[in-house]
């Protein structure tokens, strides 16, 4: 696919930035379960059936699990992309976080404090300022204009008239919609709906964007568009985003993390690098198996150990170089290249290292480069 | 519904196995329900016949007419004092006497000129200068027939009823949308309501108020609130659920979302219920002049019972074209939403500005009016044509009612179609022992829906036998049969070609849409102009009620089916036929159904009606009921047509409850 080529090298400065660890914690989840059907709250605890999958489980007890003993961090200012087939729970854990769906048990904490134990007014102030959401199908209000359809949120906060339209205006023109403030939805294409339902998000100034499979409803070209979009507003405004979709290559060319989901489990969470690069099983494997590799990984996945006198020869790269910028810089050379961090030779990639990774042989020299 | 595959199902079936007689009943339900009711009767039959004989056994009749007599006095009684009188219902009554008088009074004061120039304002607001022509010319033919005060007295007891039956609908459109089990609750309620002939309502009102205006208010608010509260909570229910979701994700409280979201996304189906309304409101404002409305039903009612066409015809006039005004202005008002409404002209003609000049025009032209002395139409400009309409009538009386070379007189169609058709009918269905009936009516219902409709019907229909009033009814229900053949025979023929041919279908959809639109009453009157009176005439005026909608379903069913399936039968190289009779119809069976069911329902209401023109049996009841004071009677005749409408919408629903309303 050509666009994951493209859409993941451009995507990737950003990534550089991706060394989250010690950053703030914006939602804190720990086994978190969502279970639908009879008497949903006593699956969680029951140790019998927690273990069972996802069919064992519907024909024993009647109940549905759409989302299993889910723990997972966002961190401030990152692109968490969860990602999953339909069915896998995507959609659900993700209106768990402002229990748009009641979770069924675990701890959800927002900003340290308890979601779960928030009063309706409190959850309320939290949907109103702190996250809103961006839905597939939109969910705009047919009968208002576009200027008031972003409004809207700011309409439900108790603003005054004329300073929530000239708040809304700021965002049209944000959103590149400026002169079809006056239209109705329906006068729209569906992309620019959906740059509507973004605008809608973005007025209200929160703290976290949800997004919901927001482009799985758009053509591909325009689906590119949007992709963009959404890579430049969190170049310039580095807000957190929590974003769901089943398109893996929206999924790879946008987070910062993936999470991926399997019948409402996590069965991976991590890089785009470490899921294409050490896919943790079959499953996994599969998923990514049409992936261009070398538009996803990095030298530091296909370097060798540096030999004797090796290490002051050839171009240098950057560790965080893309396998395909290296074979480029190979080629042109016309010998190896050297892996240099810091003034330090980590490694050297040649012909035989880079042809390894696109042609999956999985000769691994990881434990060298540790 | 496995007949329902454009394949024939036989050729699929049974060719290469042989198979024993349980599958056979196991693929062809039908077969298996008939088989077992079959069996039932076959037990049944001989112990009932053994014990009671063929006619509804007399061990087996309820008299009702005793204590509803007594329940009757007793009202009239204790009308001035007992407290729920006193305090409740009289309030009631008063108020609505003074609404329905104070707006007569106001439209009095704004004369004929300021009413007509006040409507016709409105209507060009709202729907267009089209519709506020044919608004203009609607009161000034009222006028110039000499209607204008009656035109009024129909108007003002159509705004108060109207008003409540909106409020009173939303209220309870309101509550069922909000609520599932109120939901649960009412829908059957609702869906019934929407069945059941006008007349059915007319005694009990009359029981609680006696005859007045306050009876013939609350049997309009009764008739038309439920089409209101139905779409209402249609439409809130209907509501986007993802526009709902996306509001309550910015953290909108329950009522923000119903005032911003809920109520705005369910604005269409709430005019739909407006218009509804209305229209419902106008036919039963009409009717309820059998229970003491005054105004142009009551001219109608007048001139009918005295067979005078001409007189008739003039009150019917201004009833059709006030009918037309206003279900094209409110669907006009349905239809602007949605629509892009920014640009419509200069700025004097937008928003305030323009309701400001409307009203200023208003009181302008009621003040002339005023000035110049003249308030009600003035007399000198009214047109007599009851005359000249009665000599017509009398022309056709002498030319064609008899004696037409080759095609005979139409007086003499109506004799043979009440000697050939109607009264063989009626005395085979009296003659037809009571549970055969049962049967019958059980295995229709279960054939073509589910064994509840059919458990209702049967109920319904025995509940006729037990009230003692089997006979009439029987007599009512071979009109309505006769009737309704005859409709579904023109309806389905004029449908099939009109789904055929674009062009008679344009041709047609102007004449349809009128005839939906005229209340029920109004097509007693060219029916006894044509035929006279009779039971013969009734059912006419029944067949001619019903078509539009039978014709309209046909259409629509036939046009909605499944382009590529047509498409596949040419590419075979069906015949147009072939098309018609092995694809279209089969896939089109579920309109045809609702058809059939409409025309049911449509057919009882004209069928009832024409009690007043000589249609005999549970509708004539009624009327004498209501003429000469004996309400157990009427009563009793009432609660008689409406299980005999529960009874045949329940034989002819389809699995699915369909979602149109009455008519129009």
């Amino acid at each position: 696919m050509a666009s994951t080529a493209t859409g993941a090298s451009a995507a990737n400065p950003s990534k550089k930035t991706a060394a989250t660890e010690d950053r703030e914690v914006v939602f804190s989840v720990r086994h978190l379960w969502k279970v639908f059907g009879p008497k949903a709250d006593r699956i969680p605890d029951d140790a019998s059936v927690t273990g069972l999958s996802a069919q064992e489980l519907r024909e024993q007890t009647g109940c549905t699990a759409a989302v299993r003993d889910v723990s997972f961090d966002v961190h401030k200012g990152e692109v968490f992309v969860v990602m999953g087939l339909s069915g896998s729970g995507k959609s659900t854990l993700v209106r768990c976080l402002t229990r748009l769906i009641e979770p069924t048990s675990g701890d959800l904490e927002m900003d340290g404090e308890d979601v779960r134990a928030m009063d309706r007014g409190t959850l309320r102030e939290l949907r109103r300022r702190r996250a809103s959401m961006v839905f597939q199908h939109f969910g705009l209000l047919p009968h208002r204009s576009v200027v008031d359809n972003v409004a809207y949120g700011l309409e439900i906060q108790g603003m005054g008239k004329s300073e929530r339209r000239e708040r809304a205006n700021e965002m049209v023109e944000k959103v590149g919609l400026g002169g079809l403030e006056k239209r109705r939805p329906g006068q729209l294409s569906g992309g620019q709906q959906q740059r509507v339902g973004l605008a809608r998000a973005l007025a209200v100034d929160p703290e976290v964007l949800l997004f919901d499979e927001p482009f799985s409803a758009l053509d591909p070209l325009i689906r590119r568009d949007m992709q963009e979009e959404v890579v430049r507003l969190h170049r310039e405004e580095g807000r957190t985003m929590v974003f769901i979709t089943h398109d893996l290559a929206e999924a790879l060319r946008l987070g910062d993390r993936i999470a991926l989901m399997r019948d409402g489990e996590i069965v991976q969470l991590g890089t785009p690098e470490e899921i294409v690069g050490s896919p943790a099983d079959d499953y996994v494997r599969d998923f990514v198996r049409d992936v261009p590799r070398e538009q996803v990984l990095t030298v530091r996945k296909a370097m060798r150990p540096v030999q004797d006198g090796e290490a002051d020869q050839g171009p240098a790269l950057g560790p965080d170089t893309l396998i395909s910028d290296a074979i480029e810089a190979v080629a042109r050379s016309g010998g190896a290249a050297r892996v240099v961090d810091d003034g330090r030779c980590l490694g050297i990639v040649d012909h035989a290292c880079l042809l390894n990774v696109v042609a999956r042989v999985d000769h691994r020299p990881e434990e060298v480069a540790a | 519904m496995s007949t329902a595959t454009p394949v024939s199902p036989r050729g699929t079936l049974g060719v290469d196995t042989p198979k024993g007689p349980a599958q056979i009943l196991a693929n062809r339900r039908g077969l298996a329900k008939l088989l077992l009711l079959a069996v039932v009767a076959a037990v049944v039959v001989p112990l009932l016949s053994a014990k009671y004989g063929a006619a509804w056994p007399h061990a087996l009749t309820v008299d009702v007419s005793g204590p509803l007599d007594k329940t009757s006095s007793w009202i009239i009684d204790n009308r001035d004092s007992h407290w729920l009188f006193v305090y409740f219902l009289g309030h009631l009554s008063n108020a609505v006497v003074l609404s329905v008088r104070g707006v007569y009074l106001l439209l009095l004061a704004l004369g004929w000129t300021g009413v007509t120039a006040g409507v016709t304002l409105l209507a060009w607001r709202v729907a267009g200068w089209r519709i506020a022509l044919t608004a203009l010319l609607s009161f000034v033919v009222s006028g110039l027939l000499g209607m204008w005060v009656p035109t009024m007295q129909t108007l003002a007891l159509m705004v108060v009823a109207v008003v409540v039956s909106v409020a009173v609908g939303a209220l309870l459109g309101l509550a069922a949308g909000l609520s599932d089990r109120l939901f649960r609750i009412l829908r059957p309620v609702l869906d019934t309501m929407q069945v059941l002939p006008a007349f059915a309502y007319l005694l009990p009102v009359v029981l609680v108020f006696g005859i007045g205006v306050p009876a013939a208010l609350l049997a309009t608010v009764i008739y038309a609130a439920p089409p209101m509260a139905r779409l209402t909570a249609l439409g809130l229910r209907g509501a986007d659920a993802g526009v709902l979701e996306a509001s309550a994700s910015l953290g909108a409280t329950g009522r923000q979302r119903l005032l911003t979201a809920r109520l705005p996304l369910a604005r269409k189906e709430l005019l739909l219920g407006v218009n509804q309304t209305i229209m419902m409101a106008l036919s039963m404002a009409v009717i309820a002049s059998v229970i003491g409305a005054a105004g142009l039903g009551d001219r109608v009612y007048q001139a009918l019972a005295s067979v005078d066409v001409g007189a008739a015809l003039a009150a019917a006039i201004p009833i059709v074209l006030l009918a037309i005004v206003m279900d094209r202005t409110t669907a006009a008002a349905g239809e602007k939403i949605g629509a892009d409404t920014s640009a419509a002209g200069p700025a004097f003609l937008r928003g305030w500005r323009a309701w400001t000049g409307v009203a200023v025009v208003t009181a302008a032209l009621a003040l002339l009016g005023r000035l110049s002395g003249s308030l009600v139409w003035p007399t000198g400009w009214a047109v007599d044509i009851a005359h000249p309409v009665n000599d017509f009538k009398e022309w056709m009386v002498n030319h064609l009612y008899s004696g037409v070379p080759v095609v005979g007189g139409t007086a003499d169609w109506a004799a043979h179609f009440t000697n050939w058709v109607l009264n063989p009918l009626r005395d085979g269905l009296t003659a037809l022992p009571w549970y055969g009936t049962l049967l019958l009516v059980a295995a229709l219902a279960w054939l073509i829906g589910t064994w509840r409709t059919a458990l209702t019907a049967v109920l319904a229909m025995a509940a006729i036998g037990v009230l003692g009033v089997w006979k009439p009814s029987m007599n009512t229900l071979s009109q309505v049969l006769a009737a309704l053949v005859v409709t579904l025979v023109l309806g389905f023929a004029i449908g099939i070609l009109a789904a055929g041919s674009k062009r008679l279908e344009a041709i047609l959809r102007p004449v349809l849409d009128v005839m939906q639109t005229m209340p029920q009453f109004v097509y007693l009157i060219p029916v006894v102009a044509l035929f006279a009176v009779g039971r013969a005439p009734a059912a006419a005026a029944a067949v001619v009620y019903a078509l539009p909608a039978v014709i309209r379903i046909t259409t629509q069913g036939l046009r909605q089916v499944d382009p590529a399936a047509m498409e596949s039968a040419r590419s075979l190289g069906a015949t147009r036929w072939q098309i018609l009779r092995q694809v279209q119809l089969p896939l089109a069976r579920p309109a045809l159904l609702l058809a059939v069911n409409q025309g049911v329902v449509l057919v009882l209401a004209v069928v009832i009606i024409g009690g007043l023109v000589g249609g005999g049996a549970l509708g004539y009841d009624v009327v004498t009921g209501l003429a000469t004071g004996d309400l157990g009677l009427g009563l009793v005749a009432g609660v008689a047509i409406v299980c005999l409408g529960l009874m045949l919408d329940r034989v002819t629903q389809p699995t699915e409850r369909r979602t149109t309303g009455k008519g129009a």
